[in-house]
Formats: structure tokens, sequence, C-alpha cells
């Protein structure tokens, strides 16, 4: 199977004033085409920060990041942000859907940011939409839906670009059970009717359950490494 | 695009109209202060060259624009007139009163109107000349935007009422003329005039004509109506400089304005500029974003502000009488400084923007 992300030995470390504050330890990780993986870990072990790094919104202090075959970590600022819009879609604990757009705004956007000329890909948003169930929420702006109505209109925004990976911070730490259990449940079609590749943290155990593989993260380290599970 | 851009300016519509209001006040400035200087001036200047008189005769210091001055004798006019060459020598004095409305000048002429309109070529399109004491002309301008007609009544000096008994045409010095002794007797200076207008018998011979009075009057100011006229254009030299001076002001102000608009708008949306970073925007497409708005707000302004320059121009014509004209090079020069203030004052809010770490963007509450 075609590895879509490789990550060898990520080390990053924060400076606060005259202090260091080492936030990974050395991480390596290998993604496969299709995967669906969630990390696992106590609050500030350094899940959002490995994943601010896949996504080249931060540059390690040491280390190598390939995505599809381009390397993250030699890559300029504006190449980063390149990539970025070619082959990676955020999903955030907040949704940060903007609120003055309609869900549609908010996909247009997105499809706009994405496609240099122009063109748009109606085939695959009807398909989206129609994953999401999202066909009759469009001309809503997002003060109008609910907090899952939201987190799938994100969702949407996401993938409708076609990313090769897709960054989830806790997706449904904003949401009661239900609604998550709805989110949950797309990101799953997503991975399985589509193929997306996605990496969601999570502190949810029924919902890091769902997922084919668990990483469990301490202290800026990986300590349960690449432990399958097979569905 | 588009769509966040305008969403954006809906959104915040105060702050939008500020913006708005600050650009227009910016170019309605300019269109309305150089509307005026060139009005002014081209309405001089077409009623000076109307006069015919190729010199002018007065004593030393009477021949300012905004002069009211009466030290001439009006018997230098039968010494004038045997000077070899001249045809026509006519008294005429100039008073420049408070117009009645407040605010502006109005010039009134006191000069015989049979001499004055042979001397140059006008004629009565209505009524007849003036002969009492209390009767004025005016010229068809002055009918027309004052809407007077003969039998009106005008106020002058002060409160004193005149009829209008005749309007003339072309327009010639001031608008306003009665008879030589009516002004006297208004000024109570019987006998006396502001200056003589001289006319020649050859208009190619004023160079001698002028030489001989100079000779035959030592004390005497002889000069050319020609330079008269155009010493009135350089008697307000800094004319330009304000024009300048206030056409650079007004474009600081779109500037700042808008920068202070797109700086806290940036502020306020600053996790939503995170999020376009999140998404993959470039920091060309970030500025770009701003700028696109910036402008949007700039060309609305430049519209409201033409608008309101049109608009103030015609109030201000219809109250005081002043005098408008607009050309296409100055409105161009409005358009340019409304649009580039805007953008400029945007470009340091959208850098700022574009720079933002895309993490701690993410975060801002
Ligand atoms: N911008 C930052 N500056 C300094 N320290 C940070 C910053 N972001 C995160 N950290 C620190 O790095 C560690 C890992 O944080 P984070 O990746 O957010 O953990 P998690 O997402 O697992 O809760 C924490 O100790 C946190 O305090
Ligand atoms: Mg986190």
């Amino acid at each position: 199977m075609r590895t879509i992300l490789q990550a060898e030995n990520l080390e990053k470390v924060y400076r606060v004033g005259r202090v260091d504050v080492p936030a990974l330890r050395g991480v390596s990780l290998d993604v496969h085409e299709g995967e669906f993986l969630a990390i696992m870990g106590p609050s500030g072990c350094g899940k959002s920060t490995m994943l601010h790094l896949l996504g080249g919104l931060l540059t390690p202090t040491s280390g190598r990041i390939v995505i599809d075959d381009e390397d993250l970590t030699a890559a300029s600022d504006a190449r980063r942000t390149d990539i970025r819009r070619r082959k990676i879609g955020f999903v955030f604990q907040r949704f940060n859907l903007f609120p003055t757009l309609t869900a549609e705004g908010n996909l247009r956007l997105a499809e706009r940011i994405h496609s240099a000329n122009g063109a748009d890909d109606p085939e695959r948003r009807r398909d989206v939409l129609r994953l999401l169930k999202l066909e009759d929420k469009m001309h809503h702006k997002p003060l109008e839906l609910s907090g899952g109505e939201q987190q799938r209109v994100a969702l949407a925004r996401a993938v409708v670009t076609r990313p090769a990976l897709i960054l989830a911070d806790e997706p449904t730490g904003n949401l009661d059970s239900e609604n998550s259990a709805i989110v949950l449940n797309m990101f799953q079609e997503l991975n399985y009717r589509f193929n997306q590749t996605i990496i969601m943290i999570t502190h949810n155990p029924e919902a890091a359950a769902m997922c084919r593989r668990i990483i469990q993260m301490r202290d800026g380290r990986i300590v349960e490494p690449t432990a399958s599970i097979q569905v | 695009m588009d769509n966040l851009i305008t969403a954006n300016i809906r959104q915040r519509p105060v702050c939008s109209l500020v913006s708005i209001a600050g650009v227009a006040l910016g170019v309605a400035l300019v269109i309305l202060f150089t509307g005026l200087s060139r009005g002014m001036s081209n309405d001089l200047k077409r009623r000076s060259q109307n006069v015919r008189a190729e010199i002018i005769f007065a004593k030393p210091g009477s021949l300012q624009l905004m002069s009211s001055v009466t030290n001439l004798d009006t018997e230098y006019v039968k010494e004038v007139q045997q000077v070899e060459g001249v045809e026509a020598a006519v008294p005429s004095i100039r008073y420049v009163s408070q117009s009645g409305k407040g605010f502006g000048f109005e010039q009134v002429e006191g000069v015989d109107w049979e001499p004055f309109a042979r001397m140059n070529e006008m004629r009565l399109v209505e009524g007849r000349a003036p002969q009492a004491v209390d009767e004025v002309v005016i010229d068809e301008r002055k009918a027309r935007d004052n809407n007077l007609a003969v039998g009106s009544v005008i106020n002058l000096f002060g409160n004193l009422p005149y009829k209008v008994t005749g309007i003339y045409t072309p327009e010639a010095g001031p608008r306003v003329k009665m008879s030589l002794a009516a002004m006297q007797d208004a000024l109570e200076a019987p006998g006396k005039c502001t200056w003589i207008y001289i006319k020649c018998r050859n208009e190619n011979e004023q160079a001698q004509v002028a030489q001989r009075l100079s000779e035959k009057f030592r004390d005497f100011k002889i000069q050319f109506t020609r330079d008269v006229f155009t010493s009135v254009e350089q008697s307000i030299p800094f004319l330009g400089l304000f024009l300048k001076v206030l056409v650079g002001l007004a474009a600081v102000v779109s500037a700042l304005v808008v920068m202070l608009a797109m700086y806290t708008t940036i502020t306020e949306r600053t996790r939503e500029i995170g999020i376009l970073k999140a998404m993959g925007a470039s920091r060309g497409y970030i500025i770009g974003v701003i700028e696109k708005e910036a402008i949007l707000i700039s060309a609305i302004g430049l519209v409201v502000g033409f608008v309101v320059a049109l608009v103030t121009g015609f109030l201000i014509h219809r109250v005081y009488g002043l005098v408008f004209e607009y050309g296409w090079a100055w409105a161009l020069t409005a358009a340019v400084i409304g649009l580039l203030g805007g953008a400029l004052g945007a470009l340091y809010p959208a850098i700022r923007a574009a720079n933002l770490d895309a993490v701690s963007a993410l975060s801002y509450e």
C-alpha cells in the first residue's frame, strides 16, 4: 500500500522567553493511503503540535516530513503553504467556519483557494454533500446550524478539494454524544467510501475504537507504537 | 472571493460607512475646491476679455482686484481724450461689496452706459439703460442665476434697494452696473472715479498711445488691460500651491481612514485569517482579499464623493452664486487619490495579516 505520510524523528521545542519547552521528543510515524488513524494521549502531550507540524502550520526543530512524495521540511514557507493547499484538509475542535458566509460560501471559498485557475468539481461537491447529508443546509450561515451540522460543513469544506490527508484535532470535542456519533460516523463513511486518509486526535475511546489504528502519546513521545487493530 | 469581501463589508456596516465617508470626504474636497478655483478664475477671465478698452488709466495704488478706491478726478477724462490716438475715455468706479448672502463678494461698477457699451460693443437685450440713482443693469448670467428680470429689485451697499432696468450682453467686468453719478452719489464721492478706460483709435498703436500718456501724466499709472487682468490671476499665486496641498491632504485622509478601518478589521478577524492560512491561502491571496475589500470601499467612497461634490457645488452656486467648473483632469486626480489612498492605506494591515502566525491566529479569541 502507498505511503501518504512519512514522519521521521520529529522534535519540536517551543521557546518561551528564555525557557525551552520541548513538546515533541522524537516522533516517527508512517501512514498509508486510506488509513484512519487516531492519536490519543493526555492534555499537553504534544498531539496538536504534531498535527500542526504534519500540516505545515509549524516547522519542526528537527526531523523530516514527507507528504505524498513532497518533502515538507525542506520546503520554503511559501512552498509549505502551497503543499498544504493541495494536499491537506484541516478540521478543528471549534469548527472554524467563516461566520459571515453560508455553508455554501464556506465550501466555495475552499474550492477557490484550492484551484488556482478557478476550476471547480461539481461532481465531487455533490458526492460530498450527499454523503454528509448537507444538501438542504447549504444556504444557512454557521450560527443558524447546530454544532453537529457546523462540524459536518467544516468536514465537507476539508474534503471537497480531494486532499491526500485530513488532519482533525478533537473534531468531537465541542459536541454532545449524539452529535459526536453522527460526525464520527461521517468520518468513517468518508474513509470507507472515498478511501480518504484521516489522522484524528481524540480523547474519546469510542471514537478511537472506530479507527483501524490508534497511537498513544505521552510527554512528546509515542508510547504504544503502531498497535494495529483489525476491524 | 467577492463573497467573503462583500460579506465582510456588510457584517460591519458602521465601520464600512465611516470608511466610505472618509474617502468620499477627501474626494469631494478635491472636486469642490478645484472646481471652484477653476470656475471663478475662468469666469473672471471671460468677463475681463470682453472689456475692449486697451488701456486703464489710474492713480498709483488704485489698481487692485478688490479695491473700492475713488481717488481720481473725472476732470482728467477731457485731458486724456486730447492725447493723440485716443478714441474714447470712460471713467468708472469699481466697488466691491459683501454679497447679499453674507459670503463671497459682489462687484458693482459705476459707469455711464452709453459710452461704455459703445466702447466695448455691448448691448441691452431687454429694458433700458439706468438713469435714476437707484437703477442698475445686469448681465444675462446674473439674471439667470439670481432669477432676476427687468423690474426686479436687488439690494446693494448693505441694504439699499436698486431697480433692474435692463439686461445686457456680453458679460464684461462686474455684472451689476449703475450710472457713474449714481455710484458717486452712493459713495459720496462727487467728481471722482477709480480709473478711466481708454480705447485707442487703432488697436495696434496702443503701445505708442500708452507712451504718450505716460509722458503727459507722469504721476499716473498707465497699464494695459491685458496685463491688469493677467495679474488678477497672478495676484493669487498661492492658489496653485493651496490646491496641491489640499489634494495631498485628501489623499492622506483617505489613506488613513481606510488604514484604520482595515487595521481594526484584521484584528477582529485574526482567527479567520488563521483559517485561510490553514486552508492553504498564500500570503498574496490574503493581501489580495484585504486589498480588494479596501478598494471596493474606496470605489464606493469615490462615487459618493463625486455625488456629494456635484450636489454641494450646485447648492453653493444656487445660494451664493459662486461658479464651479469641473475638469476631467481633476476628476481623474480625485479618483486616483481615492483609490490609491485606499489601496495604500490597506497595504500595511494586509501585509501584517499575511505575516500572522497561523497557529496563534487560529487560537485567537
Ligand atoms: N505556542 C506555544 N508556545 C509555548 N509552548 C507551547 C505552545 N504550544 C504548545 N506548547 C506546549 O507544548 C506542549 C504540547 O502542547 P500541545 O501540542 O498543544 O498538546 P496537546 O494538544 O496534546 O494538548 C504543552 O506543554 C504546551 O504547553
Ligand atoms: Mg491539543
